[in-house]
């Protein structure tokens, strides 16, 4: 489960995240809704420990990420918009190089290479292509799979669908709800409100570095009178 | 550790997937090595012994005939020219001869570096010394005077430098600067690869996401670079020793030709190390690799991009010429032990004083100490750029 308490990112002249709290419990999608440049990613970021928080807590998977950044990762997958994997190693080295950071070997590997390419729906053949010679679907889904090979207890999605076309990207939300029904915990940042409507149980809404909403989809979805999109310009001009 | 050199073989199987990296990095220092030492010299071999033995026209103002006739045994065509120093700036002739007053004036194309011109007045000088030898032993000898009156004594000029230093030769200069070179080249490509490449093809995010600790992944960077400079650098010493041989064997009578007698060291010297020499190249050629590898991943963790970090890389070939310099001159200055301790420049006097067998053990010992220190220091400034968020995620 993931727990951000008052969760805080400065930087020398601006404050990315003002004070974040939020909760995500196991069997969850939690949609982090909001526009460009409303903290969503630095979010994302300090939870994955990839960025240090100025202020606030926060533990994914009852692990502290500031004292304890290794057990986070290890029980963590993160994937994002512009996140890449090596173009010039194929998709089996790929998976093999991550796949090793948490402690996956031959058999164990192969086994949940297999786990991961049914699904995400990835032909076995594809992994002995180089990812440079994937379509742009193939290797987010590529980036997917290292992300979950390790069968993390929490999965972070920042704009996954972002460049994606309609197949991939169906591919992606159905990916999200079946590893939902894992037990696992997810965190689906988007800005993109009918995916959420789709894939998310509660959601937040984040503007400049606040949550300015937070409940359960039904929630949201009485505050738009039905349309999420509607709730999401209504609760941010409130709050602006 | 099992993470460092699972990061370094990604790495490496990166480099291996990309044939224009092998390329320039394995293969061409083998195949340009020898060119860059033979090469040069075979080209202005065959140059100078063609001038030498072909005619070229020399323009000539009011010299007597006997010395035209001298001119001619000479192998050079004299020629009247109204205008001598037009005449060769305009290479109508490589060289001009004056006679007025009792003196010779020659003029040639001297500047530039080794010219033709510069050859041919060679040949004229020669021509007017024997011309003036004969006209002396001729007065002599009106006088009822021997010759050997002009050679009282004779004198005699032998090389003392030591056995490793003579056999050498042109490798004593060359050695330090290749090592150096090769060791930046051959790593820039991984370096900045595995820095701003990974942040500008949006895949470091993904490498920190995964739960090793910054240092294992800096490490496992580091090695795959050092793996690759010291390739490329035994790539360069392999083309250097093999294609060396192969060019002595194909152009044998040529470069007989151009050797004339001369020792070895002109056509780039052979090293007469025992085998604490070639350890202690060894040594310092590691040492001054861990350095700038140190220094290249630093500057390509701080850069955005390839471009970026090309161009702040770049610049060190040209940091290490001034060491080069120094090299060049270091023998009009009387080595001090503390030169060893100067970042670069002691590991181009290192190398230097080992390729002539003229280390010393202080010497050598201040060069390792200071060089691991240096790049230890480097080290830990690549660390400090890789913990800083600003740096990692400036893309």
């Amino acid at each position: 489960m993931i727990e951000a308490i008052n969760l805080q990112k400065s930087y020398q002249k601006m404050q990315a995240v003002r004070g974040i709290s939020f909760s995500v419990q196991p069997g969850e999608v939690y949609g982090l809704l909001g526009p460009n440049g409303a903290g969503k990613t630095t979010t994302l970021r300090m939870l994955a420990t990839l960025l240090k928080p100025t202020g606030g807590s926060a533990k994914v998977a009852g692990f502290d990420v500031l004292r304890q950044p290794l057990e986070v990762r290890r029980n963590l997958g993160i994937v994002n918009g512009g996140m890449k994997v090596y173009d010039k190693l194929t998709g089996y080295e790929v998976l093999d190089f991550f796949g090793s950071f948490y402690d996956l070997w031959g058999p164990k590997l192969k086994e949940r290479i297999a786990w991961a390419a049914e699904l995400l729906h990835l032909e076995p053949s594809i992994l002995n292509k180089q990812v440079r010679q994937m379509s742009t679907g193939m290797q987010q889904k590529i980036v997917i799979a290292r992300a979950i090979l390790h069968q993390p207890q929490v999965l972070l999605l920042d704009e996954a669908t972002a460049g994606l076309d309609v197949f991939a990207r169906r591919a992606l939300l159905d990916f999200v709800k079946q590893y939902a029904g894992l037990g696992k915990t997810l965190v689906y940042s988007t800005h993109v409100m009918s995916e959420a409507e789709e894939v998310c149980d509660r959601v937040g809404f984040i503007d400049h570095g606040l949550l300015v909403f937070e409940g359960s989809l039904q929630e949201a979805l009485e505050l738009g009178s039905g349309n999420l999109e509607r709730a999401f310009i209504r609760r941010l001009e409130e709050a602006a | 550790m099992n993470e460092i050199l699972i990061i370094a073989r990604k790495e490496l199987l990166s480099v291996v997937r990309e044939r224009r990296v092998l390329f320039t990095t394995l293969v061409l220092p083998i195949l340009i090595m020898p060119l860059l030492m033979f090469g040069p010299i075979l080209l202005f071999g065959n140059a100078a012994r063609q001038t030498q033995e072909s005619v070229q026209k020399v323009g000539v103002v009011g010299v007597p005939t006997v010395v035209l006739e001298e001119l001619r045994k000479a192998r050079v065509e004299p020629i009247e020219v109204a205008n001598p120093q037009e005449a060769v700036q305009n290479r109508e002739v490589q060289a001009a001869l004056v006679f007025e007053n009792g003196r010779y004036i020659i003029y040639g194309r001297l500047s530039g570096g080794a010219t033709q011109s510069a050859l041919v007045v060679e040949k004229v000088q020669a021509a007017l010394r024997a011309y003036k030898d004969q006209v002396v032993a001729e007065q002599l000898r009106a006088r009822g005077i021997g010759t050997d009156i002009l050679e009282p004594f004779s004198i005699e000029t032998k090389d003392a430098s030591r056995e490793q230093e003579r056999a050498a030769g042109l490798f004593a200069f060359l050695i330090p600067f290749f090592l150096v070179s090769f060791i930046q080249a051959g790593g820039m490509p991984v370096a900045v690869d595995a820095t701003a490449g990974e942040k500008e093809k949006g895949t470091l995010e993904a490498l920190l996401a995964a739960p090793v600790p910054l240092v294992q992944v800096l490490l496992g960077k580091g090695l795959a670079v050092f793996v690759m400079s010291l390739l490329s650098t035994f790539a360069a010493v392999a083309g250097l020793l093999l294609g060396g041989g192969v060019f002595r064997n194909l152009f044998a009578a040529q470069l007989q030709a151009v050797q004339n007698g001369e020792n070895q060291a002109q056509l780039g010297g052979a090293l007469a190390l025992d085998p604490l020499g070639y350890l202690a190249i060894l040594v310092t050629a590691v040492l001054f690799a861990l350095l700038i590898i140190a220094i290249m991943i630093s500057l390509g963790l701080y850069a955005r991009s390839f471009k970026e970090a090309q161009s702040y890389m770049s610049p060190l070939s040209l940091v290490m010429l001034i060491p080069l310099l120094f090299l060049q001159f270091s023998d009009f200055l009387k080595l001090q032990d503390w030169y060893f301790a100067l970042p670069l420049v002691n590991v181009m006097l290192a190398l230097d004083a080992i390729v002539k067998g003229a280390a010393t053990a202080t010497q050598l010992l201040i060069t390792w100490a200071s060089t691991l220190a240096y790049g230890a220091l480097a080290l830990y400034l690549a660390y400090r750029n890789f913990q800083r968020e600003d740096v990692v995620f400036r893309n």
